[in-house]
């Protein structure tokens, strides 16, 4: 095992701190000793990285297999990238300073579309070749996991293996085959071949497109017979007996969510059709009470963070949450730690135990209306209703909050001018009610509005509808109407929401855009600063030449119900009869219950258990 | 309520978290090793807990002070062996002190501090070999200038360092030049030795680059604090 010296660039580099590890609870294991060695890359600086709770579960159940090793790495910032190429030093994980080229595996997990000029380039840095069929032995097998293996496509050809659905049981299995694997001389074929009796485990290169005159896809031909005909994402059914990091790592330098992380449930009953979370990550699988609190306790304890935050898909769907959160702010309260509830649905008791956290400082208070209309929020399936928003905006008002968040969308299917007027009229009437109510110190009131663009996403019922061609007018006509005094408003640029909604539905030709792009010197593409619009058109170009149609082609189509699309491959849970039905129903603005009143027969529990199915029913 | 100060050394890659993220760092180690501190009153209330001197990002230490309350009496000991359970590599508690309940801070007591400081001194980069380097020259010239950066102002200032240099020993030993040096620091004066490094530069007529220096803090002095 060879180790890097960086001392001499990291006194060059704007954050040292970012690439030395070393942080409290680190694990560290002997290369020698592992069976297997797998490198974890979040193609991400590291401040987001280590914000990403689902990295520090796997860190933690992979280091505590024996014969496992698992070290970080993320996305060096340009400064120390042109360092590292400079001087020739490779990409090397925090732990060991070990070259990643040196490791058994290395996978990356994928949040974002955004990230993927990310992974590539963390590929060439590491001296690995971008594409798997470039790739010898002799350099690390490369897997890729997260929300985006969902439609792995884009990525399948630098891919040799995507982990789809909860990685807590996969990877570990996963990894310990390959370790037997090795140890038995097999080659790395016959360990994929192996590897496909995972579930959740898609190898791409066992699959082959054939695609239309037209460029839709007509079939995808299996190369190799016992790989599945569809990939089932990995489940775990009882989070309980799931491992949950209670020494996460405590980084040294300030991350972008730099708290205690404690994880209530997996998946959401409630069905908004928008929403990739809520269908891949179904059926709601909840931790006790009693795990939650213990948690709690103990990664105060291990970590001596100041602050707390719940992770889930809605806070206040837990089955259990006022006895939860009664405990908790207790807990904290005794410690000196400071509890954030994020995404509450506001009801009375939501307002008591808001206003007992934030007794001192009131932050803002979130409302996600999604639309501007009770029919397109009909359309979208998000049911909260005007009153529902009015009445608790009303409540805050009285207790004292002095800052309301608003998100909405942009670009919904069906949507019209008169949506977008709702959302003016929405922050218009906030504002008045605020001028009405007469509370002490009202003038400070203040209303921000976030738009962001729509970007339909696989495997949720809005899958095949196009995206907006344009934003810019719609940007505009909106700007206009809210120059409202106390209003702030924003909204996100178009570029890379459109490039999103590329990735998001697109098939393994679109992998030839991404690499172009990455060629050009496009990376970080979310980081405004960083966005080259030059790179990209250049990519898009390329693309155009080699197929003969533009990438719009996945973007801003209607794609028909027959139509075979890219990411049919995986089997998310969730039926496609169930998308359907949902699509035609937006359709007609008809909204569908909450699961919890009733099933809904989306699927999930043809096979797998659905706790909390017609529970209120 | 009860007041300490603690030692503490900084090396190897902890040498690149900054003093800010040192406050953070202690403050969780404090709750880690389940030790509580005292809270300032108010709306705000942060803990009770301050550095005697600011260390510059890259620099090790051998002796940095962190003064600090404890709601309730502790024993210095069990304050140390607390705390040195939960220190990540490359921070090492040294000792630990009750302090008089009231009196000056740390911060109003230091007044200088000592530094070990190497540098590479490549002899087709500065011009001359280290053992060449005429030292006392430098040191004897009637004024030390450098350039500093004031706070709030945009353009950088011409100050004259002599006076805050108390001491300096020096050797040169092939491509390297090792010094140990006094130097202010304090609210009255201080010197970083980054500038003491600029001017150097500026006597040879070249700019050294950060890569090629070292610097360890040895030692602080505290005035009125019995060691």
């Amino acid at each position: 095992m060879n180790t890097i010296h960086i001392e001499s660039l990291l006194k060059k580099v704007e954050k040292p701190g970012r690439y030395i590890g070393g942080e409290f609870n680190e694990i560290r294991k002997d290369h020698a000793a592992a069976g297997t060695t797998f490198a974890f890359a979040f193609p991400d600086l590291y401040e987001i990285g280590m914000s990403y709770m689902g990295m520090q579960i796997l860190y933690n159940i992979i280091n505590h297999e024996e014969s496992l090793l698992c070290e970080r790495v993320f996305a060096p910032a340009v400064d120390m990238e042109q360092l590292m190429r400079a001087q020739g030093v490779p990409l090397f994980a925090l732990e060991s300073k070990t070259p990643v080229r040196e490791f058994d595996v290395l996978g990356f997990t994928l949040q974002y579309e955004m990230s993927f000029t990310n992974m590539l380039n963390m590929l060439d840095l590491a001296g690995i070749p971008l594409h798997a069929d470039e790739r010898g032995a002799d350099v690390p097998l490369i897997i890729a996991g997260g929300p985006c293996a969902y439609d792995p496509e884009p990525l399948a050809d630098f891919v040799d293996a995507f982990l789809v659905g909860d990685g807590e049981e996969t990877l570990p299995a996963f990894l310990k085959l390959y370790g037997d694997c090795k140890a038995a001389g097999k080659s790395r074929e016959a360990f994929l071949q192996e590897a496909v009796k995972i579930q959740g485990v898609y190898v791409p290169c066992f699959y082959e497109p054939v695609y239309h005159e037209d460029g839709t896809l007509k079939e995808v031909r299996k190369l190799y017979d016992g790989a599945p005909d569809r990939v089932r994402k990995a489940l775990v059914q009882e989070l309980d007996l799931a491992e949950y990091p209670v020494k996460p790592l405590v980084p040294m330098i300030e991350i972008v969510q730099d708290r205690a992380v404690v994880e209530l449930f997996r998946g959401c009953t409630r069905g908004c059709r928008f929403c990739q979370a809520g269908m891949i990550y179904r059926p709601v699988r909840e931790r006790s009470p009693e795990k939650i609190f213990g948690i709690a306790d103990q990664v105060t304890k291990n970590t001596g963070q100041d602050e707390m935050t719940l992770l889930s898909l809605s806070t206040s769907d837990y089955s259990h949450f006022e006895e939860m959160a009664t405990n908790l702010i207790d807990l904290c309260t005794e410690r000196h730690v400071g509890l954030s509830l994020p995404s509450l649905r506001l009801d009375s008791f939501s307002f008591k135990v808001l206003n007992e956290i934030q007794k001192y400082r009131k932050s803002g208070l979130t409302f996600a209306p999604e639309a501007g209309t009770q029919r397109l929020r009909n359309v979208i399936n998000k049911n909260i209703t005007e009153e529902n928003i009015f009445s608790s905006v009303r409540q805050a008002i009285e207790l004292g909050w002095k800052h309301i968040k608003f998100y909405f969308m942009m670009g919904l299917p069906g949507e019209t001018l008169e949506d977008l007027d709702g959302i003016a009229d929405i922050a218009e009437r906030v504002m008045q009610l605020n001028r009405e109510m007469h509370v002490a110190g009202s003038s400070r009131f203040n209303v921000t509005v976030s738009v962001s663009n729509f970007v339909p996403k696989a495997h949720t019922p809005f899958q095949w509808a196009p995206q907006d061609a344009d934003f810019t007018e719609k940007h505009d006509y909106l700007s206009a109407k809210m120059k409202i005094k106390g209003v702030s408003f924003h909204y996100h640029d178009d570029p890379v929401s459109r490039l999103e909604a590329v990735f998001a539905r697109g098939d393994r030709r679109t992998g030839y855009f991404l690499e172009q792009a990455w060629k050009n010197g496009c990376k970080f593409d979310s980081w405004s600063e960083n966005y080259s619009a030059e790179g990209w058109q250049k990519a898009e170009d390329a693309f155009r030449e080699k197929y003969g149609y533009g990438t719009d082609f996945y973007r801003t189509r209607e794609r028909s119900y027959d139509e075979v699309l890219p990411w049919d491959i995986i089997d998310c849970g969730v039926s496609k009869a169930f998308l359907m039905r949902e699509m035609e129903k937006a359709k007609q603005a008809v909204t569908t219950d909450d699961c919890r009143i009733r099933c809904n027969g989306c699927g999930v529990n043809t096979w797998a258990e659905c706790p909390l199915e017609g529970i209120h029913g | 309520m009860a007041r300490y100060y603690l030692v503490f050394s900084k090396a190897g890659y902890a040498v690149y978290t900054s003093h800010l993220d040192m406050q953070r760092f202690f403050k969780r180690a404090f709750a880690r090793a389940e030790i509580e501190l005292a809270f300032s009153n108010g709306f705000n209330p942060h803990p009770k807990m301050s550095f005697a001197q600011p260390l510059s990002l890259g620099y090790s230490s051998k002796s940095e002070y962190l003064e600090f309350q404890t709601k309730e009496e502790l024993s210095a000991d069990s304050i140390r062996e607390k705390l040195s359970a939960v220190m990540p590599e490359g921070i090492d508690i040294l000792r630990c002190e009750q302090l008089p309940d009231s009196g000056k801070s740390l911060a109003a007591m230091c007044v200088a501090a000592s530094y070990r400081i190497f540098i590479r001194w490549d002899e087709q980069e500065m011009g001359c070999k280290a053992s060449a380097f005429d030292m006392r020259g430098f040191l004897d010239q009637k004024e030390i200038l450098v350039l500093k950066r004031m706070k709030k102002k945009k353009e950088p200032k011409e100050i004259d360092i002599k006076g805050k240099i108390r001491e300096i020993e020096w050797a040169a030993q092939d491509d390297i030049i090792i010094m140990s040096t006094e130097l202010d620091a304090g609210s009255d004066s201080n010197l970083s030795p980054d500038l003491l490094i600029q001017a150097i530069g500026r006597y040879a007529g070249v700019t050294i680059p950060p890569e090629n220096v070292e610097i360890s803090r040895v030692d602080m002095k505290l005035e009125g604090l019995g060691k």
